[in-house]
This record gives C-alpha cells, structure tokens and sequence, in this order.
C-alpha cells in the first residue's frame, strides 16, 4: 500500500480497492507542497480503468489542495482512460460547492455524498 | 529595550581596603594567631616561672651548703678573716642583695649590703617575693647530734635582679611569638589570595563586564587548575545561566520580530482591503441607486473584495472572497479590483469574456506565487430603465459569476434567492471557465432591494459554534426592507454582532444593499 502522510493528515492508495483515501486535515503551504500528492493521485491513474477518491473522512482542505485537486480531476477527464469516483460526506462544510465544481470541471465524474 | 549602563550602575565600584576580604583574612588570621600565640607564650612563661624559682631555691641552699663549714669554723673561732672571705664568696653573685654571718648571741660577725639595688615593684614580690630569704644554722663538733650551735648564715636575694632576667625571657618568647603569628598570617593570606582571591576578583571583573543584552557572549574567565573545584563550578553553572539567558532572549527577540512581521503584514492588509473602496460621494452621485455597504476585516484579514463602478452605461458591481488569510490573499483581491475596472474601462460588455479574461489573468499570477489561491467572484451590471414598454420597471440587473446567493426582496413581500453556483467557477483555480460562466437578468422596481453578502455574514458564529445562517439573515432583510439602504444595512450589521457577542471575528464581513430608488 502506498501512502503519504504529514502533520495532522495521511494519504493511503489501496490498489486491491483501486481507491485513494484521504484523511485529516490537509494545509500545506503552496502548489510545491502539494506536488508528491498530485504525483500520487497521477500515478494511480496508469494503468486503472476505475479509480475512487474518498474524502469521506478529510475534515480540511485549504485552497492549494483544491486547485491541486481541481488539476487531478481535468487530468483524469483529459485521458479519457479511467473512470473516476469522488466520495464526499455531507457532514464536512467545505466539500459541498467544491466537490459539486469538480464535478462541473468532469461531467462523467462519479460524484456520492454520505 | 536594555539601557545604557551609566558608572555609577557599574558593578566594578572599588571596594575600601579594610572592607576587602583579603585584608580581613588577614586580621582574623593575625588576631586569632596572636592570641594562640600569647596563650602559648603565657603558658611557657608560667612553666618558666616555676622551673626559675626551683633553680634560683636550689641554687642558693647549694651554694649555702657549700660554705656552711667554712662559715660554722669562723663563727666558732670568732675568725673574721674566714668570715669576711665566706661572706665575699657569696656576695660576689650579683642575685645577692645581703649577706650576713651572725654568732649564736645575735650579733653580726659580717655583713656584706648591695646599696644601689630598686626596691622590688609589687609585681616582682608577688612572683618572687617569697624566695628572697634564706637562713641556715652553723654548728660546730665532730659529729652531728653533739654539735653546738655556734651561728647562723643569712641571705637575701635581690628579687629585681630575678626579676630583670624573667623579663627578659618574657620578652624573648612574646617576640618570638609575635613574628611567627605574622609569619603565619602573611603565609595564609598569600595562600588564600592566590586560591581565592585572585580567582573571585577575575570572576568578578567578567560579571562587570557581561552585555545584558548578549549575555552568552561574556567573557567566561580561565581559572587554571580550579576545573574541578567548586570555583570552577560557579564559573560553569554562571555559564549555563548565561547561555540559557541567551537562548531565552532570542527566542523572544524571534518571537517579537515574528509578531512584528506579521502586524505589519496583517496592518498592509487591512490597508489593502480599504484603500480601494469606493467612496461615500461615489455612491451618492448614483441616482437611481440607494446604496450602503459595510466592510470589516476580521482579526486575521481575509481577502473579502467588493466594489461599485460607476460608468456611461450604468453601475458595474463585484462582490468576491479570496480563499484564505492574509497577505497573499489581499493581493490577489488586489488584482482582481483592478482588472475588474480595467475590463470596464475597456469596454468589455460580454459577461463571458470578462469572466474568461479575469479568469486567465488571476491564474496566471496565483500559479507565480505559488499559493493556489482562487476566488468566489459574482459580477453585477445594473442599468436604469426608463422604458414606456415596462411599465414598473425602474432598473434592470444583470448576475454572473460564482459566488453566494444573491438576495433580492421585492417592495411586495416576495423574496428572491438567486443561486449564483451555476454562473461561474471560481476564479483562478483553472486554466480554462469560460464555458461555465452564465448570466441571469432580474428587473428591478422602486423600492426593491438587493443585498449582496460575503459568507463572513452567514457562517459568524456564536460562542456556541452556531452559524449566523441563512434564515435568520432573510428575516432581518424581510424585516428592514422597507427602511432606506443604510437602514437596512445597520440593522444586519447590528443583529450579526448581537449573535457573534464578545467571540473574535474570524472571517471578514462584507455586505452591499442596493435600493432601487
């Protein structure tokens, strides 16, 4: 299993599943910052035809982790290849209008709240 | 923040001599040796004394017992020669003050006085007062028991005389003990200076000479072969104390100029956010609006943004939150004002193409500094209408962009909730919006009001962490909408800080009502 990890946050790619999960609260300082987990979420699109991304249990994600999300989500919809699954959680403020622009950036994204 | 030292503050003020611990270890050496010293020098004198007055007892009764023949021979034979020359035997030790043969009737045969001896002080009869007298008896036969007395023997000695050497002998041994209690408090005194002394001086000059304000730099003294004793001690734990000052001042020299820094940061933002807003006469020179509007940065400015432009065809309005706090945010509000009005000013009528245009200039700079910043942006044009074809109609809005609601109560009771999250994308977050951007038209008549917010107003919350909310911010409006644009404004306003209380304000508040006249 690969993973990423820091303070307060952790990153876990679980290839049986073929699904990212992100987990805590994610407030890195810059794009640059965000780099090894934009390089994770492009890996995991090689050679998948399926991948879920579940932030069902990410509290916190400040405005470069969205733009590095927002990045990801137009990669997946431009290489076509890979079928894409967002799992966000009602209960968490920030994920509402965010997840609802990811999906308005990939119309065939596969967007659940819980 | 430390003072300048003046001299009298200084630690190095001479200290008197008598007060110096040199020269007291130097007394109370010599004054407890001295007083040993005499102690001992009274006792030897005493054991003299007595040793003196057996010797002198002793001396005489042999001497006596020497010429006792002699002397009983010339007192039987009434021999004045012999007399005179047993008397002159005696007489010749200078100790003796008088001598005298008498015969057995009384009478002197000889008598031998030393004239010009002192009479003997108190003192000198106290000592000796009682050994002065010797008398022996002379007899004279063949054997012992049938001898007949014949006379007596009598000496006296001259106490000044013994007195004159036990003083001498006094004084020997007080000299003697005088010069070795100096000898032995100068040896001491040297040898506590140079273990002490000297050491404590030289820590005392590098305590002197310690910078307050760089006290791990003091010149921690070389005290040679006091490493391991408990001066050496002293010296290391004053150096950890220095250290640890150190440590201590510049961790809250780091924390101040942190502080500092961000003050300052945070004063060039709150500047940032205000320089730019429209003026109260701008506002006023447009006719067919009643406008008021409220901006308040929170503690920790955030990158709220609005702005009113008047221009030939109308009035441009933007309202919009930057992601974030801080400076950063401030700036790319910055810019954002700007190139909304340079887009005016150019003419750009197409709410698509100015979104696309603002769009692709912020991204471009947020991807240069590096930050991902982006923002929430609605842009508004208003028009006056004066149309015979509308009856009704005094003014005509026109929405775009993704931001919060845009609340509109009409002058007849009904609400207006328009959802701007379908007319745009936030800007700067993507490369490429435009085909998200679309545009709603509202008409607008007297007296309705239109009222534009920043989620600062809904999501203030109370102690309790509860959220202003939706709902109780329509019924304010509902409740107020009657009232003129400032009105309607302090009422909001009012009731958002009744439900905040004493809490710190966490996001900016930013609120624009529009009140077609």
């Amino acid at each position: 299993m690969q993973s990423l990890s820091g303070e307060g946050y952790k990153v876990e790619l679980d290839a049986e599943t073929d699904s990212i999960r992100l987990i805590g609260a994610l407030r890195l300082g810059g794009l640059a910052e965000y780099a090894p987990l934009s390089q994770l979420l492009e890996n995991a699109l090689d050679d998948r035809t399926k991948l879920t991304i579940d932030l069902t249990e990410l509290e916190f994600l400040n405005s470069s982790g969205i733009a590095t999300l927002s990045k990801f989500v137009i990669s997946a919809r431009n290489r076509h290849h890979c079928a894409l699954a967002i799992r966000g959680s009602e209960a968490i403020a920030w994920q509402g209008k965010s997840l609802k622009n990811l999906k308005r950036l990939m119309p065939a994204l596969e967007l659940t709240f819980e | 923040m430390t003072q300048p030292r003046t001299g009298t503050e200084k630690g190095d003020r001479s200290i008197p001599f008598t007060a110096s611990l040199t020269f007291r270890q130097a007394a109370v050496t010599l004054l407890i040796v001295a007083f040993l010293g005499l102690l001992g020098g009274a006792v030897e004198l005493g054991a003299d004394w007595r040793s003196m007055r057996a010797e002198i007892q002793e001396h005489t009764w042999r001497s006596l017992e020497l010429v006792r023949g002699s002397a009983a021979e010339a007192a039987f034979q009434f021999n004045d020669d012999l007399a005179t020359q047993v008397v002159d035997g005696l007489f010749a030790h200078r100790e003796m003050e008088s001598v005298v043969i008498r015969d057995n009737f009384g009478g002197t045969i000889v008598r031998r006085d030393r004239g010009d001896v002192a009479p003997a002080s108190a003192m000198v009869g106290t000592l000796f007062g009682d050994i002065t007298e010797y008398t022996t008896e002379l007899h004279h036969g063949p054997v012992e028991a049938a001898a007949q007395h014949v006379g007596s023997l009598e000496v006296r000695l001259a106490a000044g005389e013994i007195a004159a050497r036990f003083t001498e002998r006094g004084l020997v041994i007080f000299s003697v003990g005088l010069v070795k209690a100096l000898v032995i408090s100068a040896l001491v005194v040297l040898i506590f200076y140079f273990m002490i002394t000297r050491p404590l001086l030289g820590l005392h000059t590098a305590i002197t000479r310690i910078d307050p304000a760089r006290p791990g730099d003091w010149p921690r003294p070389r005290l040679p072969r006091h490493e391991r004793d408990e001066l050496g001690q002293i010296v290391q734990s004053l150096d950890n104390l220095m250290r640890a000052f150190q440590q201590g001042l510049e961790q809250r020299d780091r924390a101040r100029d942190e502080n500092t820094r961000l003050g300052a940061e945070l004063d060039v933002s709150r500047r940032i956010q205000q320089i730019l807003l429209p003026s109260r006469a701008e506002l006023d020179a447009i006719e067919s609006l009643d406008i008021a509007t409220h901006m308040e940065a929170a503690h920790e400015v955030g990158g709220d943004y609005y702005d009113i432009l008047s221009h030939d065809g109308g009035v441009r309005i933007g309202i919009g939150d930057v992601t974030g706090h801080g400076l950063e945010s401030g700036v790319v509000m910055l810019m954002t004002q700007s190139a909304v009005r340079t887009l005016l000013t150019s003419r750009e009528q197409d709410m698509v193409r100015v979104m696309d245009v603002l769009n692709t200039t912020i991204y471009n700079n947020v991807q240069r500094m590096g930050c991902g910043k982006n923002l929430t942006l609605a842009l508004l044009d208003y028009r006056h209408v004066s149309d015979p074809d509308q009856p009704g109609v005094s003014g005509h809005l026109r929405i775009s962009g993704q931001h919060e609601s845009v609340i509109i109560a009409r002058r007849d009771g009904r609400m207006e909730v328009v959802d701007t999250d379908d007319l745009g994308f936030p800007i700067g977050l993507v490369e490429e919006m435009a085909h998200f951007v679309a545009q709603i038209d509202v008409d607008l008549h007297p007296g309705d009001v239109v009222v534009l917010y920043t989620d600062g107003i809904t999501e203030a919350a109370d102690e309790h962490h509860r959220l202003y909310g939706d709902e109780r911010f329509r019924e304010i409006i509902a409740t107020h909408r009657d009232e003129s644009a400032e009105a309607i404004k302090d009422a909001i306003i009012n009731d958002v800080k009744r439900h905040i209380g004493t809490q710190t304000l966490y996001d900016d508040l930013t609120l624009v009502i529009l009140k077609q006249r």
